[in-house]
């Protein structure tokens, strides 16, 4: 096996020379990292998904000012939500936490049409929630039912603005 | 005891005291106030019962509930019947969180459903929405 300061210390011409003769293929000095358990995926698509919601809200506040007031104090839970997820993660050792968006979708031509999309991305969010409770470790599984918990109130909440539209 | 059995019993415990002071709420309260807290009180009367059946169906005798309860304020009107409302809420969301820990799927999905339905409830009373609902400060 090659150590670290070999390779380092080796030129280009050289290393595949040297690779060659210590019989060590590059794979094996550079291992592949570690897999990412089920449980962590899923915190990291818990993650994303927080992303996904705050930029839907960011957008509907962008378009309509109007419902800046309504929708800013249930955005601050969302980047609560994200906060506390985030600090979860913690395998791999220097894992790339998501930060990118990856859901934008086109945001309602009305102010109701807006709360609508929230309000059904809200419920979506729940329900995925819900189905991350299964195997997560006891306090993972309390985090998420506590968001989706807090989530439902959001549906709740955009519901009541868009039935007094 | 279990983990489930004591979870549930705590549940059990919290919507025996829901009832108790939405029937301390429901005095001071009129007209649609008053008719949502019937409304709630009905639901946990209703939440009470499927406790008591899933303790007695896990071998377990279900906690009976106290004669009286030590309200954390004093009720005189509207508001503060609201306000209690909204707490008896919170302390069922918590209530339901420790369901949520146990290992047995049926019942964290069970326990989460709770969650939504009183954290639903506490803002319903209260206006207000919180990031965590039943988690400890």
């Amino acid at each position: 096996m090659l150590s670290r300061r070999q390779l380092l210390a080796a030129s280009p011409t050289t290393l595949p020379l040297f690779l060659s003769l210590s019989a060590c293929a590059g794979p094996a000095v550079l291992s592949a990292p570690p897999a990412v358990s089920a449980q962590t995926t899923s915190l990291l698509h818990a993650v994303t998904a927080e992303l996904n919601l705050i930029w839907i809200y960011n957008r509907a506040m962008a378009a309509y000012s109007g419902l800046g007031p309504a929708l800013a104090p249930l955005r601050a839970e969302h980047e609560a939500h994200l906060a506390r997820l985030r600090a979860w993660v913690i395998e791999p050792p220097g894992k790339h936490l998501p930060d990118t968006v990856t859901a934008r979708p086109g945001l309602g031509s009305t102010e109701v049409a807006a709360l609508r999309q929230l309000q059904a991305a809200e419920q979506t969010a729940v329900t995925t929630l819900m189905g991350r409770l299964d195997g997560a470790p006891a306090s993972l599984a309390q985090l998420y039912a506590s968001i989706a918990a807090s989530e439902a109130t959001h549906a709740s909440v955009l519901g009541a603005r868009i039935a007094s539209s | 005891m279990s983990a489930e059995i004591a979870a549930l019993q705590n549940a059990l415990a919290a919507e025996h005291a829901v009832i108790y002071g939405y029937g301390v709420a429901g005095a001071m309260l009129t007209g649609a106030s008053q008719a949502d807290a019937v409304a709630d009180w009905t639901a946990h009367l209703t939440a009470r019962d499927n406790l008591e059946s899933r303790l007695t169906g896990l071998g377990a005798t279900p906690v009976a509930a106290s004669p009286a309860y030590q309200l954390p304020f004093a009720v005189t009107n509207a508001a503060t019947a609201a306000r209690l409302a909204a707490v008896l809420e919170d302390g069922l969301t918590r209530a339901y969180l420790g369901v949520v820990a146990v290992s047995d799927p049926g019942l964290r999905s069970f326990g989460a459903r709770a969650m939504q339905a009183s954290a639903n409830r506490a803002v319903a009373w209260s206006g207000t929405t919180t990031a965590f609902p039943g988690m400890p400060g």
